[in-house]
């Protein structure tokens, strides 16, 4: 655990506003919510790979479709397979 | 995220996107502030939305990143606005209709009465009347409390009411008391007269003094029972007078006239066969119809008599929105028949069977009322004009009416003792 983390435990703080972490949120296998994002990698019907801080997220699946897409927050749709975190060296 | 209502009213653009970098483009898109949405990739072809707004600032980004973007749908309501001013009377006919619809709204076009049983809807029309409650006022104008009191206190068998509004529709609603007491009368004290003269056939006294007896002769007007029943002290002699309303049921054997008379012509409707099916339409006071079309073709195409008459059917419907907005607005078929009047005259035979047809109504008529007929005489007689039937009866029919017992009569009675 980060020293960013363990500060945001003690003093009970949301760690993706202490950590600038990315925060994703998803309803069933269907829809997903991602904020405090930098930007899209990548983008097919197939696969949406999202650049966080220090990390990257590969969103797999099928029929994939980026609903909404502002400097907020993101929504992706379709039939979401897998969610992976991909750590940057 | 904005909901779909506001990108209708700012106005989007469904757009294609072609090259390499696209992503890029939706990060630059971001870091400038422009909303995307509904991003689809399918096969190298990228569909996105936008707003229409923001599509103009997107040319810098498009040309850095060297992506080429086309329009292929316009949507929301800024690209309508072409499409209603080339359709301004259009467009102004449904605002000008629902204007006149909120308009006419705002009046009472309809008038129903509900629950009412013992008090007919012709009274409760009398007491609107009365309360200046008519079609094509105010609606506003009417206090449905205050009415609904007065409609209490109008009607003493009502025991709830309720005036209510349904569109441009007034509801009465009423509700009786159906276990109505039966009224008590105050006894006012009253005497059994004969309505007219005869003999007393019989006579059974509930309440009174009976001053007739079976076989008596009586005159019209003469008192049968009394309401006044003396009060005699241990020598017999009257100290007062109790006044009751007398009550008795008396049968009297009285005679009967009829007579009944038939002209020799009479009048027959012979249709010529000439229809006339038409609609007619009333806006508020203005009335149209297709019988001055019918009239005036009719009038150089067939020239008619003078003396014409018409039978005329009307059907009428009024217009009513949502089963509750009546609208001051009618239309209908009016169906016109042509006829004329000839008359034919009656044989003797057939005179004689319309009076005895006739005579018989009434035999039948007195028998439904109970009265008894004891005799019967009757002659017919050909007149001038036709035929008359005299009949003299002598029946047996209930009698006696009530009166007032006279302030005197007791008086007199006391003096005479």
């Amino acid at each position: 655990m980060s020293a960013g983390e363990r500060f945001a435990d003690a003093f009970s703080l949301p760690k993706d506003m202490v950590v600038n972490a990315t925060l994703l949120h998803m309803v069933g296998a269907s829809e997903l919510f991602v904020e405090n994002f930098k930007g899209i990698i990548a983008y097919t019907c197939h696969e949406v790979l999202i650049k966080g801080n220090h990390m990257k997220y590969c969103v797999c699946g099928e029929c994939l479709t980026i609903e909404h897409y502002s400097n907020e927050d993101m929504k992706i749709s379709g039939q979401i397979k897998e969610v992976k975190v991909i750590r940057e060296a | 995220m904005q909901n779909r209502w506001i990108r209708f009213v700012r106005g989007f653009l469904v757009i294609k996107i072609d090259g390499d970098y696209m992503e890029r483009f939706f990060n630059m898109c971001r870091m400038h502030e422009i909303d995307l949405w509904e991003i689809k990739k399918e096969q190298n072809i990228c569909m996105c939305e936008a707003y229409a707004a923001d599509f103009l600032k997107m040319p810098p980004l498009l040309k850095k990143t060297g992506t080429k973007a086309h329009v292929v749908k316009k949507k929301g309501l800024p690209f309508y606005f072409p499409f209603i001013k080339k359709r301004i009377i259009f467009f102004a006919g449904v605002l000008l209709c629902l204007i006149m619809l909120n308009y006419v709204t705002k009046y009472v076009w309809a008038i129903e009465y509900v629950g009412n049983l013992q008090v007919s809807n012709d009274e409760l029309s009398d007491f609107l009347e009365q309360e200046s409650i008519h079609y094509g006022m105010k609606k506003s104008s009417i206090n449905c409390e205050e009415k609904e009191k007065k409609l209490r206190e109008t009607f003493q068998n009502v025991t709830w009411t309720s005036i209510y509004f349904e569109g441009t529709k007034l509801y009465i609603e009423i509700k009786e008391n159906e276990k109505s007491e039966p009224v008590q009368f105050e006894t006012k004290g009253t005497d059994i007269v004969a309505n007219e003269a005869g003999t007393i056939t019989s006579i059974v006294t509930r309440n009174g003094v009976p001053r007739v007896k079976a076989g008596d002769t009586v005159e019209k007007g003469q008192v049968l029972v009394s309401g006044g029943v003396p009060v005699y002290d241990e020598s017999q002699s009257i100290i007062d007078y109790q006044i009751y309303d007398a009550d008795a049921d008396i049968f009297i054997q009285t005679p009967i006239e009829y007579k009944g008379s038939i002209n020799s012509g009479y009048p027959v409707m012979i249709y010529t066969g000439n229809h006339a099916n038409t609609g007619f339409a009333q806006i508020g006071k203005y009335y149209i119809d297709g019988l001055a079309l019918w009239d005036f073709a009719g009038k150089y195409l067939s020239p008619k008599k003078n003396e014409t008459l018409y039978e005329t059917a009307i059907e009428k419907h009024q217009v009513v929105l949502l089963d509750s907005i009546y609208l001051p607005v009618y239309y209908g078929k009016i169906d016109r028949k042509e006829y004329y009047i000839k008359y034919f005259t009656y044989t003797d035979e057939e005179m004689q069977s319309k009076l005895s047809e006739n005579f018989e109504k009434f035999i039948l008529g007195l028998q439904e009322k109970g009265v008894q007929i004891v005799e019967k005489d009757v002659k017919m007689e050909r007149n001038s004009i036709g035929m008359e039937l005299n009949g003299s009866l002598l029946v047996v029919k209930q009698t006696g009416e009530t009166i007032e017992i006279p302030r005197n009569t007791v008086q007199e009675d006391e003096t005479k003792e």
